[in-house]
Parts: C-alpha cells; sequence; structure tokens
C-alpha cells in the first residue's frame, strides 16, 4: 500500500513539472510575441511617410504609403484591385486557378492562400503583405490576427448588395492611392449600364427571377440580392421583391410567382431542376413556354461581384436576350 | 507464486513506462508540428527561434500560430479525453463520450445561433454561448436525471435525447439559413484554424479541474463497482456523480468553446488508454490525456500538411480516424454481450 501510494506522488509529481514546464513555454514565447509585433511595426514603415486612415466595416485602419502587395481575401476585391490596375499578390482562391483567370481575364501570378472560408494566415504572412481586404462576413473572426501581419480593411463582398459592392470599390481605391482613376471608373460604370440598360429595353411589366440551381435546392435571388439589385438597375423588375436577399423555393411556390425570364446558375453534377423538367407544373410556366429560361455561369452571377463582373454580366443578358430595337 | 510476483511487479511499472513512452511520443509529434504546415519550417530554425539564438524569419508564423496551436491541441486533447474517460466511468458505458450526453451538442446549438441569428455580433460572443450552451445541456441533464437518482443508464438516455432535441435545433438552422451553412459546419466540425494565444488563454482554467478529476480518481474506481458497493464504502453515488459530471462539463465546455465541438477524442482516447492501461483512473486520466493530445495534435499537423494551403479541420480528421474505430468498438461490444 505504502509502495503504491509513493509511485502515485511520483507520478503526480510528473503532471505538475509538466504544466509548471508548460506555462513557463507558453511565458517565454510570449514575451517573444511581444518583440516579433515591434519588429513587424518597424518594417512596416515606409518612406514615403503618407499616411491615410481608412473606415471600415470593423473600424479604422491606418495605412503608410502605397501599399504595392495586397492580399485578397474575397473574389469582389480581385475584381476591383484588377480593374484599378492592380495585380494581387496573394489570393483566396479555393485552389481554383482558372476561376481566377475567368476573373482577371487573363493569366496572373499570385500565390494561393487557401480557401476563402479558412485563409491560411501562414501564407499570407510569409507574403508579408501591405495590405489585406477581408470580407465582413467570413473573416471577422480572424481580424486580429491579419491585422498583426499587416494593416487590414474589412469590407462587404459576401454579404454585399450591388451599391455596397461599388462603395467597397471606392473604398479600396482610397486605400491603394487611386481614387481619382475610380471616381472616371465608376462614372464610365454607371454609363455603361444605362447603355446596357437602353439596349436591353426590357418590357417594364415583365418579370425576372435569378436562381441558384443546387442537387437539392432550388435559391431564388431576389430584389435585395447582388444580382438581383444589378438586374433592376438593368431595368429588369424581380418577380420577388423583398428585403432578405434569398428565397429558397419549391416548385409550387416557382409555378405561383410565374416568372417571365428564369436565369439559372447551375451547380456542378446533379440538380434538383432535372426532376422538376419532367414535372407539367414546371412545363406549363412561362418562361420554358416562351422558351426564356437561360443558363447564366454561376461563378460570374453569383461569385465574382464587381465592377467589371457587373459590366460582364450586362454583357451576358444583352447576349442571351438579344439587342431590343 | 513467481508469477504472481511478476504480474504485481509489471502491474506496478507499466503505467509509468506508458506515460513516459507516451511523453516521449507528445515531445516528438510537437517538434514534427512546428514545422508542418504551408511554410516548412526546419528543426534547425525552430530550435534556433525557441532557444532564442537567432529568430528566423519564419519566427512570426511560428509564434503566432504554430505554439499557440501546439498548446491548444495538447490542452483540448488533454481535456476531452480526460473528460470523456470521467464520463465513461459515470455512466459505466464505454460507448459514453462528450457527444452522447448532449453537452457538445447543446454547445453546438448555441454557437449555431449565434452564427445564424447574430451575425453582427461581437467576436467574444461565439466562445461565450458555446460555453453557456455547454453548460444549460448539462443542466437540464441533471435536472431530469436527479429524479432516479442519477443511475448511469438513466444519464446516457436523457442525455441522447438531449442530444437529439440540439442536433434537431442545429438542422433547423441549417436549413432555415442555408448560406450560413458553411461556417457553421466549419465550427461544429471543428478545428484550430484561426485559434491563437487567447484560445491558450482560454484554455489554461480548464487544467486545475482537470487536476480535480485525477485527485478525485480513487472515488470513480469505487463508483465503477456499482452503486451498492460504493454506497456500502460509504460513498454518496449521487452527490459524488454531480460532482464528477459538472467538472468534466466545465472542461468540456471550455474546450469546445475555444476549438469548436470536436468529435471522438474524448471517445477513442478513453478507450485506447484503458486498452493500454487498465481501467485504475489513477493512470487511465493521464495516459488518457496524453493520448487525447496525440490525437488531436496529429490531426492538426495531418490537417495543415496534407494540402497546404487549404487545412483541412481537425475535426474532420478526428472523424476521418475516429469513425472506423467507434464502428469497430461497437461490433466488439456486440460480441461481448
Amino acid at each position: 500500500m505504502l509502495k503504491w501510494m509513493k509511485t502515485g506522488s511520483v507520478k503526480g509529481t510528473g503532471l505538475l513539472l509538466a504544466i509548471a514546464v508548460l506555462l513557463a513555454l507558453a511565458g517565454c514565447s510570449s514575451t517573444q510575441k511581444a518583440a516579433d509585433s515591434e519588429n513587424t511595426q518597424g518594417a512596416g514603415q515606409t518612406e514615403g511617410g503618407n499616411t491615410k486612415t481608412i473606415t471600415h466595416e470593423m473600424g479604422e485602419t491606418e495605412i503608410e504609403g502605397t501599399p504595392k502587395k495586397i492580399v485578397a481575401l474575397e473574389l469582389s476585391f480581385v475584381d476591383s484591385l484588377n480593374t484599378l490596375g492592380i495585380d494581387a499578390a496573394g489570393i483566396a482562391d479555393d485552389e481554383k486557378k482558372e476561376m481566377i483567370a475567368k476573373l482577371v481575364g487573363k493569366e496572373t501570378d499570385y500565390t494561393s492562400v487557401g480557401t476563402r472560408e479558412q485563409p491560411n494566415l501562414e501564407v499570407i504572412s510569409s507574403l508579408q503583405p501591405d495590405l489585406i481586404i477581408a470580407d465582413a462576413e467570413r473573416h471577422k473572426n480572424v481580424y486580429e490576427d491579419l491585422q498583426k501581419i499587416a494593416p487590414t480593411i474589412v469590407l462587404k463582398s459576401r454579404e454585399s448588395t450591388y451599391q455596397e459592392n461599388l462603395d467597397a470599390f471606392s473604398t479600396i481605391a482610397q486605400a491603394v492611392g487611386k481614387e481619382e482613376e475610380a471616381k472616371t471608373r465608376l462614372a464610365e460604370h454607371e454609363k455603361t449600364i444605362e447603355e446596357t440598360k437602353a439596349k436591353l429595353k426590357a418590357d417594364p411589366n415583365a418579370t425576372i427571377l435569378p436562381a441558384v440551381v443546387r442537387d437539392t435546392s432550388f435559391q431564388a435571388h431576389t430584389s435585395s440580392s447582388y444580382d438581383g439589385e444589378l438586374l433592376e438597375h438593368l431595368g429588369f423588375k424581380n418577380a420577388i421583391q423583398q428585403e432578405e436577399p434569398y428565397a429558397e423555393m419549391n416548385l409550387e411556390q416557382l409555378v405561383e410567382i410565374d416568372p417571365d425570364i428564369l436565369l439559372l446558375a447551375n451547380n456542378d453534377g446533379k440538380l434538383i431542376t432535372d426532376e422538376w423538367k419532367n414535372n407539367p407544373l414546371w412545363k406549363n410556366l412561362k418562361a420554358v413556354k416562351n422558351g426564356q429560361v437561360y443558363d447564366v455561369d454561376r461563378d460570374l452571377w453569383t461569385r465574382f461581384r464587381g465592377v467589371a463582373s457587373a459590366e460582364a454580366i450586362g454583357a451576358d443578358m444583352l447576349k442571351m436576350l438579344g439587342e431590343n430595337k | 507464486m513467481r508469477i504472481s510476483e511478476q504480474t504485481t511487479l509489471n502491474k506496478k511499472r507499466r503505467p509509468l513506462v506508458l506515460l513516459f513512452i507516451l511523453t516521449g511520443l507528445l515531445l516528438l509529434l510537437s517538434a514534427v508540428s512546428l514545422g508542418v504546415g504551408a511554410v516548412y519550417i526546419s528543426p534547425l530554425d525552430i530550435i534556433a527561434d525557441l532557444a532564442g539564438t537567432g529568430a528566423s524569419s519564419h519566427a512570426f508564423i511560428l509564434h503566432e500560430y504554430r505554439l499557440p496551436r501546439l498548446y491548444i491541441a495538447m490542452i483540448a486533447g488533454a481535456g476531452l479525453a480526460i473528460a470523456g474517460a470521467v464520463l465513461q466511468g459515470i455512466l459505466r458505458n464505454p460507448l459514453a463520450s462528450p457527444d452522447v450526453i448532449g453537452v457538445t451538442k447543446g454547445a453546438g446549438l448555441a454557437a449555431v445561433i449565434v452564427i445564424v441569428l447574430f451575425p453582427e455580433s461581437p467576436v467574444f460572443w461565439l466562445p461565450v454561448s458555446a460555453f453557456l450552451g455547454a453548460s444549460a445541456a448539462a443542466a437540464a441533464l441533471m435536472l431530469f436525471a436527479h429524479k432516479n437518482g442519477v443511475k448511469p443508464a438513466t444519464l446516457a438516455l436523457i442525455g441522447i435525447a438531449l442530444g437529439a432535441i440540439f442536433q434537431a435545433g442545429i438542422e433547423y438552422f441549417m436549413i432555415k439559413f442555408p448560406d450560413d451553412v458553411n461556417s457553421t459546419l466549419l465550427w461544429l466540425a471543428g478545428s484550430l484554424w484561426g485559434r491563437g494565444w487567447e484560445q491558450v488563454w482560454m484554455l489554461l482554467p480548464s487544467v486545475p479541474f482537470a487536476i480535480a478529476l485525477w485527485l478525485l480518481s480513487a472515488k470513480l474506481d469505487i463508483l465503477n463497482l456499482g452503486d451498492d458497493l460504493a454506497t456500502g464504502l460509504g460513498q454518496k453515488t449521487k452527490q459524488l456523480r454531480y460532482v464528477l459530471l459538472s467538472l468534466s462539463v466545465i472542461i468540456i465546455g471550455m474546450c469546445v468553446a475555444a476549438i469548436g465541438s470536436i468529435g471522438f477524442i474524448g471517445l477513442i482516447a478513453p478507450h485506447v488508454a484503458r486498452k493500454l492501461t487498465g481501467s485504475r483512473h489513477k493512470f487511465l486520466l493521464p495516459v488518457s490525456a496524453l493520448i487525447g493530445a496525440l490525437f488531436l495534435l496529429g490531426a492538426d499537423s495531418l490537417g495543415r500538411g496534407l494540402f497546404p494551403p487549404i487545412e483541412i479541420p481537425a475535426g474532420i480528421v478526428t472523424a476521418v480516424i475516429g469513425a472506423p474505430y467507434f464502428l469497430y468498438l461497437l461490433r466488439r461490444e456486440g460480441k461481448k454481450a
């Protein structure tokens, strides 16, 4: 019995010792950490010296000089940078190089920093960027971590409306010191959209419904969604006018709404509409009867979101529906 | 006579040797883990950096990401494993785990509600709500089990029922808000991505609770003899179960708050430990802790190193390893019965 207790206490001390070592290590490295952050701050000071403060979704960020190496954590930020003539150094591209090539219209040299959902902080830090642009919804939990790597601005992309997206573009332009270019470009953009609208000359009584189709769901994009709002700007009345950007629906609900034009952004693989297409209800839809069902590119219509992408969507509409004289 | 002497000797020596070997393995895996990831850091750089004899260019990555994640994996892995071992002891059921008694699901439901309904909420809400969710689930469990004298079978059944209710809630929110499914699933799977020193400090308070459980290991042994014997030996079984359950739930709540509702560690680590060292809790708990730490650290390193720069959440790795083991367990338990 005595021996037994002895071994127990030896082991107990061992455990306590291990914890003590652990704590000591933690303490030691956190002092190291403080020294590190001072170092990075020192390195961040550029010769320019002109500091500007950018107000964004999670507060204010000071940016010194003109950022050259920029990491974009959402696709619309890549579009914005590209529109301003800047190649992002790092992109959260979900490991889809071809998607980025489609977005910027050419092969560019950048480092993938992983998925948009969980961008790889290690890779971002190893790029030593001057600016990080993050999404207000996806990346708010790592804002502090990103801020430690480089000045970070947080903007709406994933949950943005068309207008918010244009605002984000202006903020990015401000951050990279290209406000004038952005103003000109936005004026041009407005003109392009107006011209496209004039060419499309949508029937004011007709309704349109864009939707994302997956294997188990049909998600309508309402007047408050990004593409819905853009289509309104192009003169198309969304079949669902509401505050909520998305609405899941079944075939019966779709029949009740019965839009004149259906735009389907299809997922890869099996689709819920494959089954619907055999249903008499589907065949009775106005859009189906009049041949007004169009398949659109999911990346361009629902993922990219940006100044250039919006124009590309307009061009897409023209191509599909044709000029209306 | 000689044989029995040898077995007693073995029994005494083996746990210590085992603990020594496992600690060695953990140190080895820690070294590997610090080097593995989207950016490879050589062992020499790591040593130079930790010893302070020259900061490599990877110092930032090491101190900001790898070291805190190492500690988180160790503490959370150990914590979940100890809590799992204690739960299996309390319920006298080898298939009990933090998932089975509904505690992690309670945390999950609370977290999902915050993610889906309050997307604008400050960042710290998520861990706080997860902890509260776990506590609420445990409170409900004890409340319902109270009438029946907190018998093991009652606890398990009520836990499973509560878990099913919480799961239904989680699924309701996921179907209702399909756009948040990705972030919800990520949290539910459990991941060490984006976790840093903050989470280390969040987890450290769980250490004294784990030590408290270890100090109660003799009582756990008595509880394992069955209620009648335990009562005969002067234990108030009901109160004892409340105390042990509360301590475990506090640990589970902290772990889940820090890294999400990661599964299988609390189930599998105690099992492997029981195989290696028997069911005396004095040794079972520390061996479980070391195996849990090894399991989570291994899962995180694997998830980080497999397809860089994409990280596979540690919870998915533990599930991929854990699920087949669980099936094997079920089969074996079935055969025994």
